[in-house]
């Protein structure tokens, strides 16, 4: 049996499909990084690419436009991370509840939203046609180096945008002077205003950011992942990218890192429920419980620096 | 003159944030129903008032139905009332009470106790456990200073799936289609109180009893005033010798074993066998609880009330009119964001507060102004 997994495993399309699994993530684990870097904790990740899923499919099945159904989730995400802003910011609900507002419009509103546009229930079933499907590249030179090629050619175009956006994003936060602004704000709203930073305009750019990046997962998932939108499709993904940008220290390559832990673990969960004898549902643990002890791990080496730098503090 | 006015602004703005959300409740139904005024009937007075053939009547079913409802929110309502209140964001009432579900319904199916005394032992046994998970995020929070929201969200999905594990490979019935356990013993059936088929068990009254009790708790003891003391602000609680790690501990644990409580009462009132498959839900509506009772344990019931009126009436509306129901998740975003917005007519507010110190001003004057005339005399 172990043999037979660890066939599945060292293949190239294992690794294919640990990249596919974790572009959602990661998306979504970006998203997270620039809110809380501004100092805003963006729990509404997981209810955004609800629903950023389910408008990047309609606009995309309306023009029958995959670009046109990203843009669409962008703008979408965008939106609803203002409208978080603006409950957040303007009017002071906690920003957690805010998220957690997004997350029930996330989870029953989009099944409202579905039937008020389509008269379906539940998923797009038949909606779906060739031309609202995110396309697949093959990248010229690597597509014919043999394993490589395999692993990294013939994705999705939106798959590579999410790695090129880890660098985009770094370079965001610490090569440009907006990204200056998000983490002074983040850092200490009161020594940012001081200078001039107008912080509460940081924050709505930063949330907005935020939703926007959330959009592209939730297209990606509803135009390419599942090929349709259903209810229940995110399944998680929002919380786990919480976690990942926990456990990636909030920085865009950490978050990177963890979100391809996740995807690991989640491919490794597909590979090894098709397994004889194995319970699918344990199976399905293995993201969860990696996330908990990711945290954990980072959450104790967060506490041994801390105790080395108060030691070297006592004795410069 | 200031409190009094206070307590009507307090009035008004929860009313307000209600009827804003009602309002763009009404405006969905508007844009997709076919028969928006008979719809909005439906989901406004359908669960108290039925309507035949031009006559009204009273539908004491429903109502019983919506006091059943009522009984686990009740409980994750105070959970989250408990939690929120030392300002910990723990999400896991969710899955604590899928796993109190559990946990009560297979000791209902295989402990043996021959008298009512089994219903009781399922309850409890399901309380601690529960309160044993959350260890888990209050530890980890505690002695790691690891986000108890995220554990908690994580731990949500790890309940599932265990519990999914063990129904499927060791408690499913395999004579019956679909997976379930095998039918509760009758000593472990949580007894119905009214007649009928309204599942309103006698777990109505505990959830009210565990109100009075955590109001009390809250209150009345000095754990409850720790707690509440850690949410105003933690820094003071600590400089002024509260146990600040333990505390955050006890409001987590009894979080848990209120939401494993609610979940074992449900399951075994409502059901014949163990049969969720999936999260209940019943955690995320205890927000929304808590919430619109301003975690306050002693307006739970009220709040829970209102959620469950309105979710009988959303269903009511989709059996009967085209609106599906899943229209409550929308109304219930809209009361969350509005209800929990704390600068939500600040202006009115501010005008308010202006125009009593204004007359506190001028009546003090006038005060001073006739003892001064009377001295001079």
């Amino acid at each position: 049996m172990l043999e037979q997994f660890f066939q599945a495993v060292f293949k190239a399309d294992f690794i294919f499909a640990v990249i596919r699994i974790t572009a959602p993530i990661l998306f979504a684990a970006l998203a997270a990084v620039i809110a809380e870097k501004a100092g805003v904790v963006n729990i509404g990740l997981e209810g955004i690419m609800m629903i950023t899923a389910l408008f990047g499919f309609l606009f995309a099945y309306w023009t029958q436009s995959w670009i046109i159904g990203v843009l669409g989730a962008v703008l979408t995400g965008g939106l609803l991370g203002l409208v978080m802003g603006f409950f957040s910011l303007k009017l002071k609900t906690d920003i957690i509840l805010a998220g957690i507002a997004i997350n029930m419009l996330g989870a029953g509103g989009t099944i409202f939203l579905l039937n008020m546009f389509t008269g379906l229930r539940g998923n797009t079933g038949n909606l779906v046609t060739p031309n609202i499907l995110i396309p697949t590249v093959k990248i010229p030179l690597i597509d014919r180096i043999p394993v490589v090629g395999e692993m990294l050619s013939g994705h999705a175009v939106l798959t590579y945008c999410a790695f090129i956006f880890v660098f985009l994003v770094w370079l965001l936060l610490y090569k440009t002077p907006i990204g200056l602004n998000i983490r002074a704000v983040g850092e200490n709203p009161d020594a940012a205003s001081s200078v001039g930073v107008s912080v509460l305009g940081i924050k709505y750019v930063a949330i907005a950011l935020s939703g926007a990046l959330a959009g592209l997962g939730g297209a990606f998932m509803s135009m390419y992942y599942s090929q349709g939108w259903n209810s229940g499709m995110v399944a998680g993904r929002g919380f786990i990218a919480l976690a990942a940008q926990a456990m990636g220290r909030g920085e865009p390559v950490g978050a990177m890192l963890s979100s391809l832990l996740f995807g690991l673990a989640q491919a490794l969960r597909t590979k090894a429920s098709g397994l004889q004898g194995v319970s699918s549902f344990l199976v399905s643990l293995i993201p969860y419980v990696a996330t908990v002890l990711g945290l954990v791990i980072y959450s104790i080496s967060l506490k041994r620096k801390a105790r080395k730098h108060a030691i070297k503090a006592v004795k410069p | 003159m200031r409190d009094r006015r206070m307590v009507f602004f307090g009035i008004a703005r929860g009313a307000m944030a209600i009827i804003l959300a009602l309002a763009v409740g009404a405006v969905f139904i508007f844009l997709s129903s076919k028969t928006p005024f008979t719809a909005l009937r439906y989901l406004l007075i359908g669960p108290l008032l039925s309507f035949h053939d031009g006559s009204v009547i009273f539908n004491a079913q429903y109502l019983f139905q919506i006091f059943a409802a009522m009984i686990p929110t009740i409980f994750t309502g105070l959970a989250v009332c408990v939690m929120f209140s030392a300002n910990q964001f723990n999400l896991a009432g969710e899955g604590c009470v899928l796993a109190g579900g559990f946990i009560g319904g297979i000791l209902g199916v295989y402990l043996q106790i021959n008298s009512g005394w089994h219903a009781v032992v399922c309850v409890l046994a399901a309380t601690v456990a529960c309160g044993l998970i959350m260890l888990i995020p209050a530890l980890l929070k505690v002695k790691l200073g690891a986000s108890e929201m995220v554990t908690s969200l994580m731990l949500n999905f790890i309940i599932l799936y265990v519990v999914l594990h063990y129904l499927n490979f060791n408690f499913a019935d395999r004579t019956k289609g679909a997976t379930m356990t095998k039918a509760f013993r009758s000593t472990a059936v949580i007894p119905s109180l009214v007649p009928g088929n309204s599942k309103m068990s006698v777990g109505f009254i505990v959830a009210l009893l565990a109100t009075a009790l955590i109001a009390f708790f809250m209150y009345r003891t000095r754990w409850g005033y720790a707690i509440r003391m850690i949410g105003i602000n933690e820094s003071f609680a600590l400089y002024s010798g509260m146990n600040v790690g333990w505390t955050i501990v006890l409001a987590q644990v009894i979080g848990g074993m209120l939401s494993g409580m609610g979940g074992s009462l449900e399951v075994l009132g409502r059901y014949q066998t163990y049969l969720w498959r999936e999260l209940p839900g019943y955690g995320w509506v205890g927000i929304t609880v808590a919430i619109l009772a301003k975690n306050n344990p002693v307006y739970v019931p009220l709040a829970a009330f209102f959620i469950a009126y309105l979710n009988k009436g959303c269903l009511l509306m989709s059996t009967h009119c085209d609106v599906p129901s899943e229209m409550i998740d929308i109304i219930q975003a809209a009361i969350f964001l509005f209800f929990a917005a704390e600068q939500f007519l600040s202006g009115f507010r501010q005008k308010l507060v202006v125009k009593t110190a204004t007359e506190d001003l001028m009546r003090l004057e006038a005060d001073r102004g006739s003892r001064g005339g009377g001295s001079h005399a």
